[in-house]
């Protein structure tokens, strides 16, 4: 168990302490392209640990589901995180889980997290689960298709073998077939972790947002979960779509030579992926939540674009 | 021409080709009037990229004059032109489209299975780039259904051009050097007339009906 | 090994008889007939469940019962039976669902006392298991009519039985309508396979595609569908599923959405699979479209229904729709000759059948103790019930997680299945029909996508937030019997779900009989808890190891809490709501309002109707009463059904000049008839 164990511990530490600083990074950068000075990078740790400190106070109307909700998507995505090839080609979970078992782990704490947002018995988290479910809902035949287009050109699901076929090949990059994919993929990471076009992170208390209205009634510590899992999700997403397409510096194996040269390719990546989501964010205007099919539409019809293109350039 | 520089050559075309694919759907989707006319800006720049990647790889020089004409023409004048107009007549930016954008976007997918499927006995001459024929082919109908989907004659002229760039990429991928290049010029040259007599006509329409709508022409039959 | 399971099934079958005979004959006394009937049903269905497992584990694999003392009262039938694998997995969907359906029923039937008799419920409900496990151990064509029609007659009985409703009596007209022409077309098929092979009996049946004409075959292939269809719920033949189910008492119905229509299921695996031969390409597409197409309008239209019972009757339609996706996937494979492809798409589909029994069970039985305890059915009267059931809204949950295909429970498993052979088929098929298999992978996806909206729906509005009546605030927890009914389900699913390594092996004798391969070693990868999809590098998943990986991290959240939230307090206080000072239920989203953004994108769909009509005195922002209405199109009754209604009408009104009435009219008609039949043979 030994050679697995160390990996498995440094893959849950890279993703628990990673995911906070990236989504500081990209508040930061956003602030600093609408010329403003912004949050330090830093700022999501010390909010984890304020409200892991603070007091909780728990609606009157809120059940045992509404507890057990931080802790099923706090692990939920944990999980995931050790699917995703992260340093190394191999994820120290491989045979638990691929593709399929990344999106089915995502919608466990998706459901137990709009079932939440119903319990307090508000309006406001009532919307948000209804809202948030359609988006996933029209979200994911996108993020199937294009999950599959991969996966058929690895003849695997498991994300392991996905990216070591991919740095096999050597002109990856211009197969239109990956192109299409990540276009795809890309909508999809915006949907999913509620970005511009999609939903407004940055809002409370307005009209239009999804995810802040969910969870609008936790605080405290189980506030900290949440958000610290939802930093986490938009990690792992991200850690799929940069390993899945660019899989370049990727280590073979977890020696620690290779892996501390994977590290580096791999935050260098993710910075670049941040970069573009903060330049969509910034350059584009929030959707109407009927327009959002429009965009997931889009989607998917480039998912299956990326398909039908596995044929059509032979 | 030794193998691996025909084979990057050829990744080079299927992924601009791929681009204006892209680009093509994105201008399906988009509501916006000068978005759309950016769009088609770079669709014809991927266009004038394949031109040259063609012209290089062949050893072509004519081609190159071809990519260039595309790139002054279609990537910077006909944009300005086009935006100059709107401008000018100052119409609404939003369009109406006759199919919501979803199913716009299926019967696109569907055109381009359609185009896969027409060009596949086609796609193994072995040419740099004949496997883009069904792109080709796709871009053609999406322009057409365009055309039949937006109801402004200035929308008409711009699926127009994007038809024309399908023609193009097809006349790429099925010989080896383009059309001749008397044929090039003289469709080239067609369709700038063609541009400047819509561009009369749009200004007309307006100045007749206050509209841009065609919609509105069914009213001359008196 | 013969004798065993030959014993336990003739129990079985006397079982059901003493119960329903004990149903009838105590129905003056309600207690007794209680427990003899549903007492009865219980250790029948164990016998069942026995005979069942003891055949798929056992190495005799077939064997056959026939009694010959019912043939010379009926000439022509044979009473015979047969149980071999795929009867025996039926069967053991058919006992395991009734066994927790009769000890759920101890105490579900005791809220009948007084109203109606609870002994002919008894013993309609011995009637209808019996029929069911005769439909799938029936070894001839006339055996399985004759049980066929049992089923239908007594499921009928059983749909009107609070025949007081209007809406009962309807739907059960509605039902007794569809089922007969789905019978009659069931009828055509076996004739069909009569004329090729000269007997009734299913063993002679075998591998009879091969001899018989292209043709006939493929009016057989839809002949069947279209028939076992009716049955199975595919759209657009389902439309008497949504109304006859939730009418039904709602063990009935858990039985009727569980296993009933798996005897449609059931007909078609049998004549596809066993009778038919090597398949041509276009019945394997055929089943995947009409999967596919029914999985997605089955779910959508779950999500406009807010009636408890009738949205998951809905969702019997969803699931069928999978089912069939894994088993048109299998006939494909089977045409490209794939037959270890074939088995796991098989298995898929087959797996996905006894998933849904159970937590369609589970999700039914949960959905009476609602309406038990609160006396509705509609959501928008619920609320709140979490608190005042727990135990019940627990089960729900476990069921709705699994119908919602979320690991690690068992409706993950079969659709993961499923998935892993729409994958692996688009490799392993050649042409452009391939395509296919990504686009419904695609499809599957977004149904299980809904499928979690609407159980979110489903069980955020019925059991969380506030109640949204009195009877919703005065509901009370269901009887032990009742939970323990729902907690066998509940079990079983989280077992389905975490081992299914040790439950594959029971498909061995089956895939065995049908494709001549045994896979599970393949499904199972070494070292017991990873599940790969016939190979490590396709693809592996593991349940259990899911599970267990979260109970080793769940020390990460409790440690945060102890190194730094220990001295933080915990307190109880109000919703925000926005500064008024009191929450009323009616300031909570409604089922109507959940769906609506859902409603809104597929309106194309949905042809959803609205009206605010409000009246106000000074000014439309304070009315002063104000009256919303809103409705979507029944899109099949409106387009399909109701002009094809009015055309018989219209037909019968120009054939009634026939009827002339008088005598002499008629015997002219039967005169030229023979006339005509006499010249024919010349």
């Amino acid at each position: 168990m030994t050679p697995l164990l160390i990996p498995t511990l440094a893959q849950t530490a890279l993703v628990l302490v990673l995911a906070p600083l990236l989504a500081g990074v990209i508040k930061n950068w956003k602030a600093k392209l609408q010329n403003r000075r912004g949050p330090p990078v830093w700022q999501p740790y010390f909010d984890l640990l304020k409200f892991l400190r603070k007091d909780m106070v728990l609606s009157e109307h809120a059940s045992w589901l509404f507890s057990a909700t931080p802790y099923v998507l706090f692990l939920s995505v944990l999980i995931v995180g050790l699917m995703v090839p992260m340093l190394s080609e191999q994820p120290p979970l491989k045979w638990f889980g691929g593709a399929l078992a990344v999106i089915g782990l995502l919608a466990l704490g998706r459901f137990f997290l709009a079932l939440a947002g119903l319990d307090p018995a508000s309006a406001f988290g009532g919307m948000g689960s209804s809202r948030e479910m359609t988006i996933s809902a029209i979200a994911e035949p996108a993020m199937m298709l294009s999950i599959f287009t991969v996966a058929i050109t690895a003849g695997s699901t498991n994300l392991g073998q996905i990216v070591h076929t991919v740095a096999g090949q050597s002109s990856a990059f211009l197969n239109p077939s990956h192109l299409l994919a990540f276009a795809a993929l890309f909508i999809v990471l915006l949907a999913e972790t509620g970005r511009v076009p999609v939903d407004n992170p940055a809002t409370h208390l307005e009209l239009r947002m999804i995810h802040e209205a969910m969870v609008l009634e936790y605080s405290g510590r189980y506030l900290a979960l949440i958000e610290w899992s939802a930093s986490m999700k938009q990690l792992v997403l991200m850690t799929l779509i940069v390993n899945i397409f660019f899989p370049a510096g990727i280590a073979a194996d977890w020696s620690a030579a290779s892996a501390g040269r994977a590290l580096l390719f791999f935050v260098g990546k993710l910075l670049l992926l941040s970069g573009a989501v903060v330049l969509v964010e910034t350059t584009n205007a929030k959707l109407r939540l009927f327009r959002v099919p429009d965009l997931l539409s889009a989607a998917f019809i480039l998912a299956a674009l990326a398909l039908l293109s596995t044929f059509l350039f032979k | 021409m030794n193998l691996p520089d025909f084979q990057l050559a050829s990744h080079l075309i299927v992924l601009l080709a791929t681009l204006m694919l892209v680009v093509q759907l994105l201008m399906v989707t988009q509501r916006m009037l000068i978005t759309n006319i950016r769009l088609f800006a770079v669709q014809s720049l991927f266009l004038s990229g394949i031109a040259a990647a063609v012209a290089f790889f062949h050893h072509a020089p004519h081609v190159y004059f071809m990519a260039a004409l595309t790139l002054a023409g279609k990537v910077v004048v006909l944009p300005w032109f086009l935006k100059r107009l709107v401008r000018k007549i100052g119409i609404e930016q939003e369009m109406h489209p006759w199919i919501n954008p979803p199913t716009a976007m299926l019967l696109c997918g569907g055109f381009t299975l359609l185009g896969y499927l027409v060009a596949r006995p086609f796609a193994d001459t072995g040419n740099l780039g004949s496997n883009t024929f069904g792109v080709a082919i796709a871009l053609v109908l999406m322009g057409f259904f365009l055309m039949i989907n937006r109801r402004r004659a200035i929308t008409q002229v711009l699926a127009l051009l994007c038809a024309e760039n399908g023609l193009f990429l097809a006349a790429i991928s099925l010989t080896t050097y383009g059309m001749p290049l008397v044929v090039e010029l003289g469709v080239f040259f067609d369709l700038f007339i063609a541009m400047m007599v819509l561009g009369i006509l749009v200004y007309r329409i307006r100045a007749t009906f206050a509209s841009i709508d065609v919609d509105r022409l069914n009213q001359l039959k008196g | 090994m013969e004798g065993l399971p030959m014993l336990l099934l003739t129990l079985t079958l006397w079982g059901y008889v003493i119960g329903a005979l004990a149903g009838l004959l105590c129905w003056q006394r309600e207690k007794l007939a209680n427990l003899l009937s549903f007492g009865s049903a219980t250790l029948a269905a164990l016998g069942g469940l026995g005979a069942s497992v003891v055949c798929l584990v056992g190495d005799a694999t077939s064997f056959s019962i026939r009694w010959d003392f019912l043939e010379s009262a009926v000439p022509y039938l044979k009473f015979s039976v047969r149980l071999d694998p795929l009867s025996a997995f039926f069967l053991l969907i058919v006992s395991s669902l009734g066994l927790a359906l009769s000890i759920y029923s101890f105490g579900y039937a005791r809220g009948f006392y007084g109203r109606t008799k609870v002994g002919v419920l008894g013993a309609f409900y011995n009637a209808l298991l019996l029929a069911t496990t005769f439909v799938f151990i029936a070894d001839n064509a006339f055996f399985f009519l004759v049980s066929w029609e049992l089923m239908a007659m007594t499921a009928y009985f059983l749909v009107t039985f609070e025949h007081e409703q209007p809406e009962a009596r309807h739907a059960g007209v509605l039902y007794f309508i569809m089922s007969h022409i789905g019978t009659g077309c069931i009828i055509l098929g076996f004739l069909l396979l009569f004329q090729a092979s000269g007997g009734y009996g299913f063993i002679g049946f075998h591998a009879l595609g091969e001899r018989m004409s292209a043709g006939r075959r493929d009016a057989a292939f839809l002949l069947f569908l279209a028939g076992f269809g009716v049955k199975a719920g595919i759209v657009p033949l389902h439309i008497w599923l949504p109304a006859a189910h939730p009418v039904a008492p709602s063990n009935v119905s858990a039985l009727l959405s569980g296993v009933i229509i798996k005897s449609g299921i059931y007909g078609l695996t049998r004549v596809y699979f066993d009778f038919l031969g090597t398949p041509p390409l276009w019945w394997g597409v055929t089943l995947l479209v009409v999967g596919s197409v029914s999985a997605l309008l089955g779910v959508l239209y779950a999500l406009m229904d807010h009636d408890l019972k009738r949205l998951l009757a809905y969702h019997s339609i969803e699931n069928i729709g999978i089912i069939l996706m894994g088993l048109g996937a299998a006939l494909m494979f089977q045409h490209a000759n794939h037959p270890l492809l074939g088995a796991m798409a098989l298995i898929a589909g087959l797996y996905h059948t006894i998933n849904h029994a159970l937590f369609k069970g589970l999700l039914f039985l949960g959905a009476g103790a609602v309406q038990h305890a609160a006396h509705t059915r509609n959501m928008e009267e619920l609320g709140g019930l979490i608190k005042r059931m727990p135990r019940t809204a627990f089960f729900f949950l476990i069921g709705a997680v699994a119908i919602s295909a979320l690991p690690p429970l068992n409706g993950f498993v079969s659709e993961w299945l499923t998935y892993q052979s729409l994958l692996q088929g688009f490799g392993a098929t050649g042409s452009l029909t391939r395509l296919i298999f990504p686009i419904s992978g695609a499809l599957l996806a977004l149904t299980g996508a809904l499928a979690a909206a609407c159980f979110v729906k489903a069980f955020g509005i019925t059991f969380l937030a506030q109640p949204r009546s009195v009877q919703a605030e005065r509901a009370h927890e269901a009887s032990p019997t009742m939970l323990a009914g729902m907690a066998l389900l509940a079990v079983a699913c989280v077992f389905l779900g975490l081992f299914p390594n040790q439950f594959l092996p029971l498909f061995d004798p089956l895939t065995d009989q049908l494709l001549g391969v045994q896979i599970s070693r393949q499904l199972a990868a070494p070292g017991g808890i990873v599940l790969s999809s016939l190979g490590l590098e396709a693809g592996t998943v593991s349940t259990l190891g899911i599970t267990l990986t979260a109970v080793c991290l769940l020390p990460i959240p409790l440690a945060l809490w102890i190194f730094f939230g220990r001295a933080a307090a915990r307190q109880t206080g109000m919703t925000w709501a926005c500064g008024q000072k009191t929450l009323t239920p009616q300031m909570q989203y409604t089922a109507t309002g959940f769906s609506k953004p859902l409603r809104i994108i597929f309106k194309a769909l949905f042809r959803p109707h609205r009206a605010v009509q409000a009246e106000f005195e000074f000014s439309p922002y304070f009315a002063r009463t104000i009256r919303f209405e809103s409705h979507i199109e029944e899109t099949f009754e409106a387009r399909i059904y109701r002009p094809l209604q009015r055309f018989i009408l219209r037909t019968s009104r120009r054939m009634r000049a026939l009827q002339a009435g008088s005598l002499q009219a008629y015997l002219i008609y039967i005169f030229v008839t023979l006339l005509l039949l006499l010249i024919l043979t010349l």
